[in-house]
């Protein structure tokens, strides 16, 4: 049975997802959710910890926390974007590796990040795990609206050519740059305010939270769920988050499950669990 | 005739983007729907079960990279379970085993899933990492934790129901430099390694350079290295350009072992102190006869003379092809035996009768903190924040049998410490 920890860890995933899926609507694929997600963590976790480290914070302290982790993301996805964007395909994913690497040893070796421990004693600002619920609920729910926006505005289909063809589209008078750009941006936003959310609930912050594997696991959440609607990863993140949990009366074989259902996923759903056709049979369907 | 507006119903794209809307409306009343029906799933207020086996609770590292801990946890758990349940005792014990996995979000998840079904107690997470994440969860839900293995400076401190087991590498460090120095006085150059992306050995190798400052001697060279290296040959031979007469090392068992046979390799003749993370049995196979003469301090010696210690690894050696048990495996059925005692007591009181589970959880912690345990690690205690009073301590010598497969810790010292502060 799902508890709502497990709920709140489903939808920080489903966010995840997210991150991964932005670039990659602009045929962008880029591994690097996991270093803006560590930095937001990391950024969270100093500020709630100065001072005489109260055992409460307020709401309020949170969502400052969440524009100042938004604001240095951006700030910092644009630095890495403007050179790293120029590569494409495996190339630029095995340059966002190296900042994924990047940001993880020097988060382990910055003299105030608490090194290998890391930091830990952050406040909570919900006694409850419905609290988090409702707040990263709130969370996904924008970022999914701006999502389903973005599909019908023009920074969207701009995305959407470049996907399909970056020179075509250039040719069209789109400014492919900037465009990828712009996603990049927003999704290291998104994976810099997760990372807050994710820090405050995980009651504590180290470097492993931002490794490579994060990389693979949610780039796995895009893959299940699909790449051709935001709606894809979402539910590839809320499924593969609850799925290692949900096995667990299967005992010591629920990881071998978890790793076939990651191995069969593609084999029968090729283009993941959510694609074009299927929302579109689900908008044509009168009751 | 791109505009959303000017399009027909029957256009593909807009079907789509309503098939969008509505998959979302329906995930969206879904996830409200699970966030509803678990909104309060802690059986805390209700009353404690008065008869039948009482359910404990460990979550430990199955799977991930410290399985190998977990599993070494697991058999130590089994082992006094079954050999407590065969004494005579007042009330059964249920243990309920989860895999807390190698990460934070597992550990928390499989303490949310232990505390929902309601047990009395929880011992784990393995690593201190996972501890700070998951220790919260139960103090905010005021469910006793004993840690078996969590070292970390700070656990105890997390708050009034976190004690643990494990004491803190800061009291057992220092004995085998100790030891090193006292064989050989007239050592003036030291060279320290460790992995700097490992929590343990980044805190350890703290303490073991507060120490070796304390004793007046300056590491002539420090070299960083990384839990997944193989290869030593960099650090090694800047080290051993400084003819370092002391080498201290705090890595785990793989890249420990490894590291060391490598400084044997390239010519290092002198002494070597290692630290926690190699203690364990499990280095013999990898770094061979070059493990031989590593002095190492611990908490637990299988060499202990005394009825537990015999029974522990008496059964240990029946279930492992005779194979000695290491402080891991020792620690572990510690935090068993603790509870399970702190249990009867309460339990011979009559201290579970008429209590709702919440009240029964801090009647045991209150009962497994005041209590004192005859243990394989030796006599303990706790002190009032649940730091583990361990009276002895030990400095081990690894010995290395003819064929260089095999090895044992040899006891070369006992230290009773009178009270051990962090």
């Amino acid at each position: 049975m799902i508890d709502n920890g497990l709920l709140v860890q489903m939808i920080l995933g489903a966010l995840l997802g997210l991150s991964v899926y932005l670039p990659m609507a602009a045929g962008q694929l880029s591994l690097a959710t996991p270093a803006f997600y560590a930095v937001g963590g990391t950024l969270a976790a100093l500020l709630s910890t100065q001072g005489d480290t109260p055992s409460a914070i307020s709401l309020g302290a949170v969502l400052g926390e969440m524009l100042l982790a938004a604001g240095l993301t951006a700030a910092l996805a644009l630095l890495v974007g403007l050179p790293v964007l120029r590569l494409r395909g495996i190339y630029l994913a095995i340059s966002t590796i190296a900042l994924v690497e990047i940001v993880r040893v020097a988060i382990l070796n910055l003299p105030f990040t608490g090194g290998a421990t890391g930091i830990f004693g952050i406040p909570q600002p919900f006694q409850q795990p419905l609290g988090y619920v409702l707040f990263s609920g709130s969370l996904l729910a924008l970022a999914g609206w701006l999502c389903q926006r973005l599909e019908a505005s023009r920074l969207g289909r701009s995305m959407a050519a470049i996907r399909d063809d970056e020179l075509a589209s250039r040719c069209m008078g789109i400014h492919t740059t900037r465009v990828k750009l712009t996603a990049f941006v927003a999704s290291a936003m998104l994976a810099g305010v997760t990372g807050v959310v994710a820090a405050h609930y995980l009651n504590t912050w180290n470097a492993r939270q931002g490794s490579f594997d994060v990389a693979i696991t949610t780039l796995a959440f895009v893959i299940l769920g699909g790449s051709r609607s935001w709606l894809g990863p979402v539910i590839g993140g809320l499924l593969l988050t609850a799925l290692p949990e949900l096995l667990r009366p299967v005992g010591d074989l629920r990881l071998v499950l978890f790793g076939l259902v990651i191995l069969l996923g593609p084999v029968f759903f090729p283009q993941g669990l959510i694609t074009p056709a299927l929302l579109e049979r689900l908008g044509r369907w009168k009751p | 005739m791109l505009r959303s507006g000017g399009l027909s119903p029957t256009d593909p794209l807009a079907a789509r983007r309503r098939g969008s809307a509505r998959l979302a409306t329906a995930l969206a009343g879904a996830l409200a729907l699970l966030a509803y029906l678990s909104r309060s799933s802690d059986p805390a207020a209700q009353p404690v079960r008065q008869r039948g086996p009482l359910p404990l609770g460990a979550a430990l590292a199955l799977t991930g990279n410290a399985n190998l801990y977990g599993q070494d946890q697991r058999m130590g758990i089994s082992l006094a379970q079954g050999w407590l349940h065969n004494r005579p005792h007042h009330r059964a014990v249920e243990l309920q085993l989860e895999d807390g996995a190698s990460d934070e979000p597992s550990a928390i998840a499989a303490f949310n899933l232990l505390i929902r079904r309601g047990v009395i107690a929880l011992i784990g997470p393995t690593l201190s990492q996972q501890a700070f994440a998951a220790d919260p969860i139960a103090q905010r839900r005021g469910v006793p934790v004993v840690a078996a293995s969590n070292t970390a400076k700070g656990i105890p401190q997390i708050g009034a129901f976190i004690s643990r087991v494990s004491a803190q590498s800061s009291v057992i460090a220092p004995l085998s430099i100790d030891e090193a120095l006292r064989r050989e006085p007239g050592t003036r150059r030291v060279a320290v390694f460790f992995a700097q992306d490992d929590a343990y050995s980044t805190a350890e190798t703290a303490i073991f350079q507060k120490v070796l400052a304390a004793r007046g001697l300056t590491p002539v060279s420090i070299q960083r290295t990384q839990l997944a290296d193989n290869d030593f040959q960099n650090p090694i031979t800047a080290a051993l350009q400084q003819r370092p007469q002391l080498v201290v090392i705090s890595a785990q068992a793989v890249d420990g072992g490894n590291l060391i046979r490598q400084l044997r390799e390239l010519g290092y003749r002198g002494q070597i102190v290692v630290g926690n993370g190699l203690n364990t049995p499990n280095i013999y196979p990898i770094c061979q006869r070059w493990c031989d003469g590593v002095l190492i301090a611990q908490a637990y010696s299988p060499e202990l003379n005394t009825p537990i210690n015999r029974s522990f690894r008496s059964l240990f050696a029946e279930a492992n092809n005779g194979r000695v048990p290491g402080q891991i495996a020792a620690q572990a059925w510690t935090a068993y035996q603790v509870l399970f005692e702190a249990i009867q007591r309460l339990q011979a009181r009559g201290g579970f009768s008429g209590v709702t589970l919440a009240e029964a959880r801090w009647r045991l912690l209150q009962e497994l903190l005041s209590g004192r345990y005859n243990t394989p690690l030796g006599p303990i205690h706790f002190r009032a924040d649940g730091e583990v009073v361990q009276g002895r301590f030990y400095v081990a010598q690894v010995r290395m049998d003819g064929t260089g497969r095999n090895g044992r810790f040899t006891l070369v010292r006992e230290r009773e410490l009178p009270e051990a502060k962090p």
